[in-house]
């Protein structure tokens, strides 16, 4: 099962398609999450991930906009998107009895 | 950024490998980060980097179980060596008494080819065990070469004799940087050497821990030659990513 951060990592690599790299996604993950991401976490659960394949990594071109750096790009590997749909399904199924989930069945408080 | 504050970054960004600096230098300049906030993403990431690492035996055997005391030993036997080399065939001894060269040179060419042989055996474990902590690694073994160098008083001896095995070394470490194993058969003729040539300390008592603890590398490279390429190529891996 996937952690919380490699969840919204993941999340952000895939919603980026093929403009998902480090920046991109840091950027992506701060202002969905409204909390700041370091660059520390972002590379090492980006190395984590890409160890357990659910992440694919490769560098791009340098480009003038970055001082001339190289971007490291970033896919969602099929077993990536996997991992990310049973995180998601988890967190769907055991908010059902929420208070805060809008459509909840069961009793109310 | 300031260019004073980014050269801080620049240099703490060496601490990272060649890909991962580029991408986070490109990142950091694409945020706009302010030099402070990058050096403290950068430092942040190495010290991520750092303890992933260390959680690993490799990183704890290559400089503690190897650097450490390795360069401590080797250090004592390239004295040693220069001491057996200045006793037998310095040149004033040959001018003054007429030696010539007889059994005595078969030693010191017996203890050249062997620490020759601890140094490249034990550079290259340094080297291929664990290449992302190899600077850890290097700084330990440096740590006493400088300690010794600074209290060094030999007079006949320069102080740089300590430093023999340096050479031999540092060409160890950068051979197991470039490839993680040996073909088996190299291995075990460097291992069956080493060990033939450290059979004349085996009557005295005292030797046999430095011998083993100097020896070990080179059993350690046949005991990855023979385990074959797959387990090397997961190794690599493991120390690399």
């Amino acid at each position: 099962m996937l952690g919380e951060f490699e969840y919204l990592l993941i999340t952000a690599a895939a919603g980026l398609g093929d403009k998902a790299y480090g920046a991109a996604i840091r950027k992506e993950i701060e202002e969905s999450t409204g909390r700041k991401c370091s660059i520390g976490a972002l590379y090492t659960t980006i190395d984590r991930l890409e160890t357990k394949g659910l992440l694919k990594t490769w560098m791009s071109d340098a480009t003038p906009q970055r001082g001339g750096r190289a971007k490291r790009m970033v896919q969602v590997t099929p077993e990536g998107v996997l991992a990310a749909k049973s995180f998601y399904d988890a967190v769907i199924r055991v908010s059902r009895g929420a208070s805060w989930v809008a459509n909840r069945s069961g009793s109310s408080l | 950024m300031t260019s004073t504050g980014w050269s801080f970054v620049e240099v703490a960004a060496y601490l990272l490998e060649h890909d991962e600096r580029e991408a986070v230098l490109g990142d950091l300049v694409e945020a706009g980060e302010s030099a402070w906030q990058g050096l403290w993403g950068v430092l942040g990431l190495v010290a991520r980097r750092q303890l992933v690492d260390w959680k690993s035996w490799r990183p704890w055997l290559a400089s503690f179980g190897l650097a450490l005391p390795g360069s401590l030993l080797l250090m004592g036997f390239s004295v040693s060596v220069s001491q057996t080399y200045q006793r037998l065939i310095h040149p004033t001894v040959f001018k003054a008494t007429g030696l010539t060269i007889g059994p005595g040179f078969t030693l010191l060419l017996c203890n050249v080819l062997l620490l020759i042989g601890w140094s490249w055996t034990g550079g290259f474990v340094m080297g291929s065990v664990s290449r992302r902590t190899v600077r850890v690694s290097a700084v330990l073994s440096f740590l006493p070469c400088v300690f010794c160098l600074a209290r060094f008083r030999v007079e006949s001896l320069s102080r740089f004799c300590l430093l023999l095995f340096m050479f031999p070394a540092v060409w160890g470490v950068r051979r197991g940087l470039q490839i993680s194993q040996i073909r088996l058969r190299t291995a075990l003729i460097l291992a069956v050497a080493i060990t033939l040539l450290t059979s004349p300390t085996w009557s005295s008592s005292g030797s046999w821990i430095p011998n083993w603890a100097l020896s070990w590398p080179a059993w350690y490279l046949v005991a990855t030659a023979w385990r074959g390429p797959a387990d090397a190529k997961l190794d690599r891996s493991r120390t690399t990513t």
